[in-house]
């Protein structure tokens, strides 16, 4: 590109390696939230007066019968409330375990930027989510530590994630998750990256495309969609995802 | 207190000194949906903060993909973005809610 960037020579994929090792090798008996982890990365920054709309789904192949086909949707409504909390309610739609599709998972995430960008070798940031599936009644509070670290023309993005669950159905537990985005700044329309999630029921490594459209005056059109293919059993084989936001 | 703390907590004082005196500061004022200064000078190799203050009633978004940076700006208020260190050359930048008048460009030498 004409343009450079240099805001550290560290090596962040050595940090960043470094971190996971380290938070699976502290965890006695790591894991992920019942279901796939394979979703998101969030970056850590918040814009005053910023609302928004987003569609996210995810389709899944594999040649389990019980991976297979299933799909997931979620439709959230955004909105800053400062020009570091931002706050999002989610409603989610999903055919798991074979059932018929159905609306039955409502999320609200409120997240926190904690660092101005630029001010820090990295940039960092916070995300609290609690999410309830109502026809069990099982519920899940995560917290998730955001860090963002600006390496030439690279983005490096990583999420960690605590979680705990609990419900009718399903065991109390603590759970934890990890994913990194390795974002290339090809152009802002196109932005290759390549997507690692790793917990105890995904472990996922693939290719993402995403992009931002500018519409005029504070509206704004984000897509990202990609292919994250499992690595073990657990896993399914293909993980297809789609995500658009409406920025306004 | 003991001598060694108060030179270790004298050193970090310092060192935070040190490091805020190292980041030069440069004003940017958004005023009738323009950018003065238009052209912003910074050096090259060195983080800069930019600190833009935006005397319009109505907020305002700097905005630029070669900086990577956004930041809105609301109404008669304040921010401060960090860029850098840069190379040398031109960083255009824009407020992307009056995208036909707000424009502007870094350049770090």
């Amino acid at each position: 590109m004409s343009f450079s960037y240099v805001r550290s020579t560290k090596n962040p994929i050595i940090l960043i390696s470094t971190c996971a090792l380290a938070s699976i090798a502290l965890s006695p008996n790591y894991a992920v939230a019942d279901g796939s982890s394979i979703d998101k990365i969030y970056h850590p920054y918040v814009q005053a007066l910023e609302q928004e709309i987003e569609y996210r789904s995810r389709y899944q192949k594999d040649s389990n019968d019980n991976l297979d086909g299933q799909q997931r949707h979620l439709l959230g409504f955004g909105r800053s409330f400062s020009d570091r909390v931002f706050g999002e309610i989610y409603l989610e739609g999903s055919n798991d375990s074979g059932e018929s599709f159905s609306i039955d998972v409502i999320e609200v995430e409120a997240k926190i930027q904690l660092t101005e960008q630029g001010e820090y070798d990295s940039d960092w940031g916070i995300l609290f989510e609690l999410e309830r599936e109502k026809s069990d009644n099982n519920w899940e509070a995560s917290s998730t530590l955001i860090a963002l670290h600006e390496w030439t023309d690279w983005i490096v993005t990583t999420n960690f994630g605590l979680i705990y669950e609990w419900g009718s159905r399903i065991d109390n537990e603590w759970e934890t998750s990890f994913s990194t985005q390795f974002r290339y700044r090809y152009k802002q329309t196109l932005e290759p990256s390549i997507e690692i999630y790793f917990s105890e029921d995904s472990k996922g490594i693939g290719p993402v495309l995403s992009g931002t459209f500018r519409l005029g005056g504070r509206r704004k059109l984000m897509w990202e969609s990609g292919l994250i293919l499992g690595v073990n059993s657990n896993t399914p084989d293909e993980s297809w995802k789609f995500n658009i936001e409406y920025e306004f | 207190m003991n001598i060694s703390r108060t030179l270790l907590i004298t050193f970090f004082l310092s060192a935070q000194t040190i490091a805020v005196a190292a980041t030069p500061i440069i004003k940017i004022e958004i005023r009738n949906h323009l950018f003065y200064p238009a052209e912003v000078i910074v050096p090259a190799n060195q983080k800069v903060k930019l600190l833009i203050h935006n005397t319009d009633p109505t907020p305002e978004e700097f905005e630029s993909y070669e900086l990577n940076r956004e930041k809105v700006i609301v109404g008669n208020s304040k921010a401060v973005v960090f860029i850098g260190p840069l190379e040398q050359g031109e960083y255009p930048f824009f407020g992307e809610f009056n995208m036909s008048t707000a424009l502007g460009k870094v350049i770090a030498r």
